[in-house]
Formats: C-alpha cells, structure tokens, sequence
C-alpha cells in the first residue's frame, strides 16, 4: 500500500540519493547526500536500502503532512522534531499516523537534515539517480502544498504507555559543534606548494558565507603555489583543496565541475567531507594530516556501525512485523531449485 | 584503423577514493590515447567497487568506493589494465562527424572583438581562423559535459575574462588560452564567447545527455544571425 505526503513548509529541502556515480564519466558531479553517513543512517533508520531516494533538508525549518500512516527517521543537524504536537527523538525511528504533521525546527548546529521515509518516495532520476544537478537542471526541489508519494505505507507503532519513545538504538552520533576537525591526506599536487604546504595544518580556517553544496571557501592564511603556468584540465576528486585566489581556500564537495585547472593542494577524506557537509558560515575550521590507510579505516570502521545498526534494524522491524524488504530466505523453494 | 601502444604512467594518490593516472609521453596525442583507452577499460571491466574514470589530456581520475576496493588495489588494477593495453593492438573506434552552425559577434558573441583586439587580426580573421580547422573532442569537461577542443590556430593563447560572467547562455562558443568549447547548458564562465549555436546540445531527457563522445569530431559554420530562429528546437547530431 502507497501513501502520502503534504508539504506545508518546504524551507529549502530536495530529494536526493548517494549520488550519480556515472555522471563524472559524462561531465556530471556526482552530488547526492552531502552528509554521506547521516543520509545512510537515516535510510537504515527508516529500513530502506541505503540508496533509496530521502529529504535533505538545509538550514531552514520544514514541516509536512503525513496523510497515511507512515514510519519515518530523521539524521543530521540537531533539530527539534515534533509530530503532531509531540516531540520526538532524532537518529530513531518515529511512528507517524494520518493527519499528523512532522515538523523541523532550530537548525543552528550543524547545517543539514536527513528525513527517511520507511518505502522511500518516488522521484525521477538521471544516470540512475534522483540527485538534484543545479547546472543542468534536474531535481526534485520541494515547494509548499506539493505531495510526495512513498512507496509503502506502515500502521502506527506506538508504546502503549505514555507514548514514551518505542526505540533506542543507540548509533554514535557525530559531533556537531563550531569547531571542526577535518583529515585530509596529502594531494597529487602537493610538491607545488613547497614548504607552504604546512600553513594548511598550522592555520585556522573560517567558513565563507558564499559556500555551498559545489564547494567551501575558507579564509585564513593560505599556502602559496611555488611553480606557475598553465594546468592542463584534469578531473578532480571530490575534497580536492586547491588555492584558486589570493583570499580564501576552496574546497570542493559533491557539487563539484568535474575537470579543472587548479593544483591539488590536498584531499579531504571520506569521513572529512561529513564533517564538512554540517559546517555552517562562520564555523572554524582545522586540517588534520592523515595517510590513504589510516582515512580507509576510519571510513570501514563508521560504515561498519551502520552494518550493526542495519542488523538491529531488521531485528525490531523482524519483531515488530513492519514490512522489511523480503530476504533470500523467504523466496518459494522452487525459485532456489 | 591505427595500432595504439600505451604511454608510460604515473599514478597519485588523490585522497581516499580516487587516483590520479598521469600518462607522460612526449606526444600528447600518445597521452590523450592512453588515458582514453585506460578510461574505457576500466569502465567495460565492471570491477566492483570502480564507480568510474575521467579521463582528460594527459590524465584519468578513478573513483572508487574505498569500502569495497582500496587505493592499493584500485592500483595495481589499473597497472593490469596498463599492460593488457601494451599487449594487445587497439583499434580506434571511427570518429562521428558534427556540423555546428554558430552565429558569430554581437551580442551572440560579445567577447568576438576583444579576442580579435587582442590578437591583433580583423574580427573576419578570427571567424575564418575559428570555423577554418576541424576540431576534435579532448573529453567532456565542466559544467556538463562540455566539449573540451584543442582551440584555433592563433597566434597568442585567449586570456580568460578579468570577471568571469556569472552565467552564459546555452551554446555560447568561447574560446580561452589554447583550447576552445561549446557550453551545453547555462553556467558561470570566464571563457571569451565570441559565439551562439541555436542547435540544443544538452538533453537530459535522453542518453547519453550530451551526443559527442571524447574523440568524435566537431566543424563550425558561420550562419546570420537571421538564421538563428530557424534552427530553434533542433538538436546537435552526427552528419550521416
């Protein structure tokens, strides 16, 4: 069974994914959830694949309609979620019934919002994904009295007594403060710089205003290139730092053109890029030096504490009998024969 | 149909899910070749964990999902692909052909002047030096897949604009050092236009979204801006 969802305040909220990951072949970011493991708790949370179309919400305040009953989970940026009246908690799942409205208020640590739909919702995609693409014009922006349709619909779930939270799955949250530490390892370029190159771990960076979902601009003291000339085009990874101009570092994220022109200074980390995602205009901001091994582990041991939340997950929804995805065990005998 | 060998290569690690694979020939047409062809083995592959390659000039950027392969063995894949492309005699694919009629000057190309200024040629000189040679497709570049050219045979490279305009029409023609292009879709840009095609070159409603691929060859025509209206509508595609 489908369901439906009004939108009364969109604020400023896409639906996207992990990303269109064959769109750099073509010219295309990859986009997708800046905040990769916020939007992969969130799914998890909701009991989608991690893939699956969310909200992403960004700094302003958001509320909808559920107009079936629906099973939701909100990650990211603490906020304060209520539904219908009641305040609820964030990185759980949350119960809502028909007529009851989800709102979102007080983004003001961290920057974005992650809200998962159990069934997911139904966008168009390009390249196999729904990821907004500002330069081409594709994307699902969510605008007031708009409806999303979720693909499944979930009876309420609620603690008889008290209607005190059902859940308490326990993930580790990430830190959300003004301060934030991002890994970085060295970039391919990094020999351009010289002994510059240290300024990168001794100064402190501020956030621009003028920073968005293609790239951070941050000022502070800047290493300087040694060499000059022309670059040839080359494809840039997403958290390549590069020092375009005289006043600010760039760093670029998901949103990021394809090819460039510019020295690689450095490149932030998987994990790093999460951090990222949440630093609002104003944070401050301190690159760490780190090694490809060491960013591959840190990364392997977060996405394995999804993998243990997944398993929780299915086992509460196991329990609870809402509809996971049917596994290979539950296949009729004559489809393994 | 042309025997290609491979460059000799570099590879750089470019953070934790991608490498940078440099090919350093003296010709660049020998780098052009192998990173292309590098690019194209990687992706018929379908290794799991690759999400793809970008490849450029003298480079191919692999990105990979560092969960499921590592920068180590993202490497020494690439290294396999290297060799088996040393080993056996490639084949080019043909080349297709595309005819881009192209209004020149004016305000469908306001930078036609200033480049013409520059170089110290009339503007008739920059269009006769503009849609003289063929052009062929380096790769696809930002903003959405452009087609990235080597650029006309001037006598200066074209510097790029002192404040980049903050948006460009779709199928502006610019032109900007040695290297010249075609934008599919609006975007901010710091290249010289100094031309419009009416022809639509940007479909996201079709795939490939854009209709050249890196290799495939592209020729301008002058038409009047009179003309312009006529082609609305139509898309860029290969000549039969």
């Amino acid at each position: 069974m489908s369901g439906h969802i009004l939108i009364q305040q969109p604020g400023n909220a896409v639906v996207t994914d992990l990303g269109r990951f064959r769109g750099p072949r073509f010219g295309l970011p990859v986009n997708g959830a800046l905040d990769q493991y916020s939007a992969r708790a969130a799914n998890i949370l909701a009991g989608n694949l991690d893939n699956d179309p969310l909200v992403e919400i960004t700094a302003l305040d958001f509320r909808m309609k559920a107009q079936s009953d629906i099973l939701i989970a909100i990650t990211g940026a603490p906020l304060t979620l209520t539904v219908g009246g009641r305040q609820c908690s964030q990185w759980e799942p949350v119960s809502v019934r028909a007529g009851e409205t989800v709102a979102i208020r007080g983004i003001n640590r961290g920057l974005r919002a992650y809200l998962a739909i159990h069934g997911s919702v139904e966008a168009p995609t390009l390249l196999g994904s729904c990821a907004p693409d500002t330069v081409v014009g594709f994307g699902l922006q969510l605008k007031e009295g708009a409806t999303l349709l979720t693909r499944r619909s979930v009876g309420p779930v609620r603690q008889p007594y008290f209607d005190l939270p059902l859940f308490r799955l326990g993930l580790e949250r990430p830190d959300m403060g003004q301060e934030l530490m991002v890994d970085v390892t060295d970039g391919p370029d990094v020999a351009e710089f010289g002994d510059s190159a240290e300024v990168l771990f001794t100064s402190e960076y501020a956030v621009s205003g003028r920073s968005n979902h293609i790239g951070l601009r941050l000022g502070g003291e800047l290493p300087e290139r040694t060499s000059s000339g022309e670059v040839l085009s080359r494809g840039v990874p997403v958290g390549a730092v590069e020092v375009p101009s005289r006043e600010e570092l760039l760093v670029l994220h998901r949103g990021r053109g394809v090819t460039a022109g510019y020295p690689v200074l450095a490149v932030v980390t998987s994990n790093g890029l999460d951090v990222l995602a949440q630093a609002r205009p104003g944070d401050k901001v301190r690159f760490r030096k780190t090694t490809v091994a060491e960013a591959t582990s840190a990364h392997r041991r977060s996405r394995a504490q999804l993998e243990t939340l997944r398993e929780s997950v299915n086992t509460v929804f196991g329990l609870l009998g809402i509809g996971c995805r049917p596994q290979w065990q539950d296949l009729p005998v004559a489809a393994c024969s | 149909m042309s025997v290609l060998t491979a460059a000799p290569t570099e590879i750089y690690e470019s953070g934790d899910s991608a490498l940078r694979v440099v090919a350093l020939a003296e010709a660049s047409e020998d780098n052009w070749l192998t990173v292309h062809r590098l690019a194209d083995w990687l992706e018929s592959c379908g290794a799991e964990g690759l999400h793809g390659a970008v490849p450029t000039y003298d480079s191919v950027l692999v990105e990979f999902d560092p969960v499921l392969v590592s920068a180590r063995q993202v490497r020494a894949f690439v290294k396999l692909g290297l060799l088996e492309m040393a080993r056996s005699a490639g084949t080019a694919a043909a080349p297709r052909e595309f005819d881009v009629p192209v209004v020149y000057g004016g305000e469908y190309g306001p930078d036609l002047e200033k480049v013409a200024e520059y170089q110290g040629i009339s503007t008739a000189e920059v269009i006769r030096l503009h849609t003289e040679k063929t052009y062929t497709v380096r790769c696809l570049g930002a903003p959405a897949g452009s087609p990235m050219m080597d650029g006309p045979a001037f006598l200066k490279p074209v510097p790029r604009l002192k404040d980049p305009r903050l948006s460009v029409p779709a199928g502006a023609v610019a032109v900007a050092g040695r290297q010249a292009v075609i934008a599919p879709a609006v975007a901010p840009g710091g290249w010289c236009v100094i031309g419009q095609t009416p022809l639509t070159v940007l479909n996201i409603r079709r795939e490939p979204l854009v209709p050249y691929k890196p290799g495939d060859i592209l020729r301008f025509r002058r038409i009047e801006a009179g003309d312009f209206d006529s082609y609305a509508g139509k898309e860029l595609e290969p000549t039969p």
